[in-house]
């Protein structure tokens, strides 16, 4: 992978530490001036300057989309920018790839990393430099160095030597790149979203190593989204949004809350709160149902009514989400839709019995990433907008760009490939899909997961104007604050069984929690699909 | 409903564009680099050759040459691949193929003649050319379904289950065919009309190249009416939409309430029915129904489909750019015949084309798979 290319671009040396230091700024800070990074429709990152100080750590912190991510590649030699400088030390750094970076001693470690999975620790530590004595490679020498330096940093047993790629763990991965970046000589360090996939204990190791590489003197970039790990970890926090650096913040001198409006640019009060409503007549009634996933599962869902359905992750709940639409089988109960049984097998008999289904998954199970936005969102009427199997173009058109422009799709075109446009209007896209096919139930599996505030709030308050418009909504929902905003009734389901009913004010977060975890003892039921994930907590 | 949102652009930034952009964005860019070798290749056969004291490229631009030859020699092919081109837009795969034009042949002939399975039928339809082509039609369409039945109803993965029926429908035409022997048709003029007809053989039109206007031969307006049909299916009805959908996202094709099975096995019957015509033609062609017929033409299908852009994995792919990769294919045959290549040069240049139309296809996925993931990065 990495293999030292001697006709590499101009390297850039590292000065000498005894050079004499005249300047007010600290030997080995990393400089951002006026950086500015444009992509197709969209100002990435606008005049971004910023010192990345060595023995301090730095918080980059900002929503989906403020350009976090585009700053750390412009860092490490993915992009270039527009316009706008890097150095250190007055020597100017100009990166075309991220060896040019490595070479400059700044190192991003990414959530998911390159490991060679057939290969153990030592040599995917060293991967590209093995050591060799006489063109051989020495695995002696590669052990022994590799033993030493994890001894050094205490990691002996977090990170077994003997492990192949494929066995290492999210952690054990992102150790391996840090242990890269540590060999090679490390003046900065990124960490892009450490902890996402982290266990409390492993955290904590990642903190004390990363305290010591400051204390060693290693300028450290941290991007979060847990407003109190950075807290707890950084010195100074950098506040983006929009691509514009909004503020820099010591640690010590700022609020948690008032972080959040910074990155949101408004107070959290703003956010949404949808007013109770919901009508008499019952659209879904689904009695002892029973599956693979289920046991005795009985709801209802009147017209207008945004109903939320709370549980841990695996407590059957997409599960059920597709059961009623057809997409798994139930093994027995019923189902009715306005009063009348229905019978459904396929997510086409679903569909014409008038319910909708907005999947968890995006990219695997809602869109079809190549075509087009317009082919996305007609996909579900497609026979509707025929006539004798011929697709009426200029209806279709209307019909999809009527939906676009009331969910605030921003896409270029109708004829945009849906791959190309960001997860929230991704989203969109789904929904416009399923407006387009008016139905009487709408199941939304977490239909705000991986998309940033703004167009979470958008996404609020579009459901509540379709249950205002007598949808009723089956709305799923791993995140608490907006399954209590948003619902007029919760269900809580654990294990495959709906385990409580509330409403009002006996909606509360500690009601959800007691109800998703109140028999946390007791087996999963036989064939269950997802795995309880450790953690995960709503 | 807040109104503190930033408004939609719905307008595709192509209308503001010149006429010419918009030309590119209708011939599509894929389409337009296909249409850049073409040309490329033509000037090769024709200029170049000359250079390097190669003989008989000025033959290429002459009325025998393009209408008698290259036409021709596409046609079949050219059939077999824009049916594929529907099953590999889909994410599958047919290897069938080119059994199943042996079987609609054999049938055809047999139906023509009045022999072997035709018996029966033949005291009512012998003679028929429209009931011949029907029944090699119809013969590809149940083979299709097989396929398709296959597919979808016992779950086998489409190569698999179509290299088994490559192998079946290969073994079924020698059944079909009495004690196993080619069905000759030689007796029947109206039928061999087909490959022998030419369409305004009369049409005052002057020599070119040293040769006369031949006419337009029959065939080659089959064909290039099959492709049409085939390009408005896929382009302007549900089917064409569903197919795209599936190929490109299946779980998301079925969870927007489309049928898989019903639009794959309506696919295979399709792509089954359309090789079952391309039989028909090669027994108008041969002059008789053959077993053989169709033995190996599946490989030169797959290559036109790939060549001309179709996605290896599915989703992507135009009708129009497997008839251009149809034709670059023909015109690279045909040049290599008149510059004196022989055959086994020309497997070759085949061959390597066939990798040379993945490679630069992938390279493109890989341009847009950038382009997704610096999207992505904006999040």
């Amino acid at each position: 992978m990495t293999m030292t290319s001697p006709a590499a671009a101009p390297r850039n040396p590292v000065s000498p530490p005894d050079a004499a230091a005249s300047l007010p700024e600290l030997r080995g800070t990393l400089k951002i001036r006026n950086v500015s990074k444009a992509f197709p429709n969209v100002q990435a990152l606008a005049d971004i300057s910023l010192d990345i100080r060595p023995g301090e750590i730095l918080a980059f912190i900002g929503e989906n989309g403020a350009g976090k991510s585009t700053l750390l590649k412009i860092i490490n030699g993915d992009y270039q920018p527009d316009t706008g400088t890097l150095s250190i030390d007055e020597q100017a750094l100009s990166f075309s790839s991220p060896r040019d970076a490595h070479a400059a001693g700044i190192r991003v470690i990414y959530q998911e990393p390159e490991i060679v999975p057939g290969v153990d620790v030592a040599e995917n530590i060293w991967i590209g430099e093995l050591p060799k004595r006489m063109f051989l490679f020495s695995r002696l020498r590669l052990n022994e160095q590799v033993r030493r330096s994890l001894a050094e940093y205490g990691f002996e047993n977090a990170l077994p030597m003997n492990l192949l790629g494929d066995q290492l763990s999210s952690a054990q991965r992102q150790l391996v790149e840090i242990m890269r970046a540590l060999k090679s000589g490390v003046q900065v360090l990124a960490l892009d979203e450490p902890t996402s996939s982290l266990t409390d204990e492993e955290v904590d190791r990642l903190f004390t190593l990363v305290r010591r590489l400051r204390d060693e003197g290693v300028a450290i970039i941290y991007v979060s989204h847990r407003i109190r790990e950075i807290l707890r970890l950084c010195d100074r926090i950098a506040i983006l949004r929009d691509g514009s650096l909004v503020a820099v913040k010591q640690a010590s001198e700022v609020t948690e809350a008032e972080i959040v409006r910074l990155m949101v640019g408004r107070d959290l009060s703003e956010v949404f709160q949808r007013r109770p409503a919901g009508t008499d007549h019952e659209v879904l009634r689904v009695t002892d149902l029973h599956s693979n996933w289920h046991r005795g599962v009985s709801f209802h869902i009147n017209a207008g009514e945004v109903v939320g359905f709370a549980g841990l992750v695996g407590a059957g709940r997409t599960e059920l989400a597709k059961v009623i639409f057809g997409e798994l089988t139930k093994t027995s109960g019923r189902v009715l839709v306005d009063g009348q049984e229905v019978s459904i097998h396929r997510p086409d008999e679903a569909i014409a019995k008038g319910i909708g289904f907005a999947p968890e998954d995006r990219k695997r199970e809602g869109l079809v990433l190549v075509r087009s936005v317009l082919e996305n969102a007609s996909l579900a009427i497609l026979r509707r907008l025929s006539r004798f199997h011929f697709v009426r173009g200029r209806l279709e058109r209307s019909t999809v760009a009527g939906f676009v422009e009331r969910l605030r799709v921003r896409t270029p075109s109708l004829d945009q490939e849906v791959g190309k446009l960001s997860g929230g209007n991704q989203q969109k896209v789904v929904l416009a899909r399923w407006l387009a096919v008016k139905p009487k139930i709408l199941i939304l599996d977490e239909p705000t997961r991986g998309i940033d505030v703004g167009a979470k709030a958008e996404i609020y308050h579009f459901i509540d104007d379709l249950a205002n418009q007598g949808l009723g909504i089956m709305f799923i929902s791993s995140e608490l604050p907006e399954i209590l905003r948003l619902s007029d009734r919760i269900y809580v389901m654990q294990n495959g069984r709906i385990t409580g009913e509330l409403t009002g004010a006996s909606a509360t977060e500690e009601a959800v929690l007691g109800l998703a975890m109140a028999d946390q003892l007791s087996a999963l039921p036989t064939g269950a699909a997802t795995p309880n994930r450790e953690g995960s907590i709503l | 409903m807040s109104d503190n949102v930033t408004i939609t652009r719905t307008k595709s930034p192509v209308k503001r564009d010149g006429a010419l952009r918009r030309l590119i964005g209708f011939i599509g860019a894929d389409n337009l680099s296909l249409m850049f070798a073409l040309v490329v290749l033509v000037l090769l056969v024709t200029v170049v050759s000359g250079w390097f004291g190669l003989s008989g490229g000025n033959r290429f631009f002459s009325w025998q040459n393009l209408w008698n030859s290259l036409a021709q020699a596409i046609v079949i092919v050219g059939l077999l691949a824009v049916g594929e081109t529907v099953v590999i837009i889909a994410g599958a795969l047919d290897i069938s193929i080119g059994s199943v034009a042996s079987v609609g042949s054999v049938v055809a002939a047999s139906v023509l003649v009045g022999v072997g399975v035709g018996t029966r039928l033949a005291s009512l339809l012998a003679g028929s050319v429209f009931f011949a082509v029907a029944a090699g039609i119809i013969a590809g369409a149940l083979c299709g379904l097989i396929n398709g039945l296959i597919v979808t109803q016992l779950r086998v993965n489409p190569t698999i289950a179509t290299l088994g029926t490559l192998a079946a429908f290969a073994g079924f035409a020698f059944l079909l065919a009495p004690e196993g022997k080619p069905v000759g048709v030689l007796t029947q003029p109206a039928f061999t009309w087909l490959a022998q007809g030419r369409f305004l053989a009369d049409a005052p039109i002057p020599p070119l190249g040293g040769t006369k206007w031949t006419g337009i031969p029959v065939l080659t307006v089959i064909f290039v009416i099959v492709a049409l049909l085939i390009h408005i299916l896929m382009t302007y009805t549900d089917f064409g939409r569903a197919i795209y959908a599936i190929g490109g996202n299946a779980t998301a094709a079925r969870l927007a309430g489309i049928n898989l099975s019903r639009v794959r096995i309506l696919m295979y019957m399709l792509s089954g029915g359309i090789a079952g015509l391309a039989g028909v033609l090669l027994t108008a062609r041969t002059t008789s129904g053959n077993p053989i017929n169709g033995t190996g033409l599946e490989l030169q299908a797959i290559t036109a489909v790939f060549l001309g852009g179709a996605a290896t994995a599915g989703g992507k792919g135009t009708i129009f750019g497997t008839f251009l990769a149809v034709i670059l294919v023909g015109v690279l045959n045909n040049g290599m015949n008149l510059l004196g290549f022989n055959t086994f040069v020309q497997r070759v240049a085949l061959g390597f084309l066939l990798i040379a139309a993945v490679a630069i296809s992938q390279g493109r996925q890989a341009r847009a798979e950038h382009v997704r993931t610096r999207i992505a990065a904006q999040d």
